[in-house]
């Protein structure tokens, strides 16, 4: 039985394997979708993020378990904001 | 076409935004600063929120997102569920979990969330909303 937090190591890996997966091969199947992923494997995939994000929440209720990425997205890209905290 | 307004809050543009406890169920009501200048239209966080109020509501982890600017660096991401309940409004959406916010306001609403709305004081400069 896997604890939580290996639960939670094992969604984000699975997460960083298809993000650069598909960024790498843009005809992969999650390529330009919304993953959900819960208990380390993937259960939810839309084109949408509410679609997936209810889906997910469907599959499995405890938020804790449930992990998501935007497949073919560079997250390594910077976000700007600039109001001053 | 549905309309919401907001009084200023420290004279800055103000949009009220639902959100639901996990626990109990109770709304939760969140002010966030519009900031058209906060992200781009495809990229980024539709809200800036306390990363305790993410996990009150039972948000999910999404896959982080660098910010730069006013907070620097990788922050954590959830998925939450958003309520304007004036416009019919109910969607998931991605909230970037810092820390520090304007004074008076509980998170930032970005330019990607606001966009998706016409936007502005509709004629009256005490006031800032929205419209569906």
């Amino acid at each position: 039985m896997l604890t939580l937090a290996e639960i939670q190591t094992l969604n984000r890996e699975l997460a960083r394997k298809i993000n650069e997966d598909t960024l790498r091969n843009p005809k992969s199947p999650y390529a330009g979708h919304f993953v959900g992923i819960a208990n380390g494997q993937v259960v939810a995939v839309a084109d949408d993020l509410d679609d997936m994000a209810r889906r997910l929440e469907q599959i499995e209720p405890d938020p804790a378990r449930c992990f998501s990425v935007e497949a073919s997205r560079d997250y390594s890209e910077v976000v700007d904001i600039w109001s001053v905290p | 076409m549905p309309r919401v307004c907001w009084p200023l809050i420290n004279n800055r543009p103000a949009v009220q935004v639902v959100l639901t406890l996990a626990l109990g169920g109770q709304p939760y009501t969140r002010n966030l600063l519009a900031d058209t200048g906060a992200g781009s239209r495809w990229s980024g966080p539709d809200l800036l929120l306390d990363e305790q109020d993410c996990l009150l509501c039972g948000g999910f982890a999404h896959q982080p997102i660098v910010l730069g600017g006013a907070y620097i660096g990788s922050f954590p991401t959830y998925v939450v569920r958003v309520e304007i309940p004036a416009l019919g409004f109910n969607s998931r959406v991605r909230a970037v979990a810092v820390s520090r916010f304007p004074a008076g306001f509980d998170g930032m609403a970005c330019f990607r969330f606001l966009n998706q709305f016409i936007y502005g004081n509709f004629s009256d400069p005490n006031q800032f909303g929205l419209e569906k």
